[in-house]
């Protein structure tokens, strides 16, 4: 009887321990695996039946139905350059060049994965929004307040709420999917956290 | 002493890898279902939704894009064979895409594989069968989600989207 009782209270102690860990794993995003490349993280085969068991439970939870590698790779952030998390009351520049796609955009998410709340009534900036000549060279504001920048790009974020950033770029060219983990991606620099 | 407690260790070691392989194997069709009734509820089985855009009041799906449009179909082939049908918005990228009940994608066609011309694309299961000449995805189960996405390179653009993207339909087969 002791024995049974043992069996059973170590399958269960086993079951909780399996289910927590995956939990937990999913409910991370990205941020524990994937490719990195720098503060960015992002997973091969999303939205298809090829990807690994983490990485469609992980896009399940955190970016159900996404597209497909084809159509749009996906990289999220939730620290800056210098791994330190990002800080809804902090702002911060994100520094980038030409990113090999059709079109990018750049939005910022709660940490629950839904858009915050703002009073611009805007999220996101995008590659049309940059003419000819930024398209190599450009930075964004990223902040509880406009830090003009030369392209006058700004993604506003909500202070004393953490953040991340998912960069979207649209029908990506052969070499930014064979290189998620080495093209250049936009720096993200933290430049001070009102007190 | 110690040998006694082998086989019960090694049995709570199975169910931790049995908990963490099922809890990942299980979720993404979990996740599917309850976006599929939550958007049942709101579209109706077999028609199109033309959502609103995505703002911070709006939850339905994680991780919205701010700047696509999106018109989405919960489909349930158990009625026969649905036609999704996606109306080609001008000069911007735009897509259609299936994904099966555990989050596949299991067809997607942009406004590059159109040469800017509409889409259509008929859902069926094994043994259905619909008009020759559209092409046709098998899906593994009776339900899932059609997603028409447009983009926008200004929200404001939705005005001029609208009247275009309102001609995207889905629905059962005229039998």
């Amino acid at each position: 009887m002791r024995g049974f009782l043992t069996y059973g209270l170590l399958i269960l102690l086993g079951l909780a321990a399996g289910i927590g860990l995956a939990v937990m794993q999913v409910k991370g995003g990205l941020s524990g695996g994937g490719i990195a490349n720098g503060p960015w993280r992002s997973a091969e085969n999303v939205g298809t039946a090829k990807a690994g068991l983490q990485t469609r439970a992980v896009v399940a939870v955190n970016g159900l139905l996404a597209l497909p590698d084809s159509e749009a790779t996906y990289f999220n952030a939730k620290v800056d350059s210098n791994g330190d998390a990002l800080d809804g009351s902090c702002h911060y520049l994100v520094k980038g060049g030409a990113i090999p796609a059709r079109w990018w955009s750049m939005t910022a998410y709660g940490q629950d994965g839904y858009l915050m709340a703002n009073r611009t009534g805007y999220y996101s900036v995008s590659s049309a929004m940059l003419d000819a000549a930024s398209q190599n060279d450009w930075a964004i504001s990223v902040g509880p307040d406009n830090m003009v920048t030369p392209e006058n790009m700004w993604i506003p974020t909500l202070a004393g709420e953490a953040f991340e950033l998912t960069l979207r770029a649209y029908h990506p060219e052969a070499k930014l999917l064979a290189g998620r983990a080495t093209v250049p991606l936009p720096s993200i620099e933290k430049q001070g956290c009102p007190s | 002493m110690m040998r006694r407690w082998i086989a019960p260790l090694a049995a709570g070691l199975g169910a931790v890898v049995l908990g963490y392989l099922g809890t990942m194997w299980f979720t993404p069709s979990l996740v599917m279902d309850r976006a599929w009734i939550g958007m049942s509820e709101l579209a109706g089985v077999n028609h199109m939704l033309h959502a609103p855009l995505s703002n911070a009041g709006r939850r339905g799906i994680v991780r919205p894009s701010p700047d696509l449009a999106y018109s989405l179909c919960p489909f349930d082939l158990g009625n026969g064979p649905v036609l999704v049908h996606a109306e080609a918005v001008p000069d911007r990228y735009w897509s259609i895409t299936v994904f099966d009940n555990v989050t596949n994608a299991v067809f997607t066609k942009s406004d590059r594989d159109t040469g800017g011309k509409n889409a259509d694309v008929a859902l069926v299961r094994s043994g259905q069968s619909v008009p020759a000449g559209i092409e046709t995805v098998e899906l593994p189960d009776d339900k899932g989600i059609a997603l028409v996405r447009v983009l926008m390179h200004d929200r404001s653009e939705i005005a001029e989207i609208q009247p275009i993207r309102a001609k995207s339909f889905c629905k059962v087969f005229d039998k």
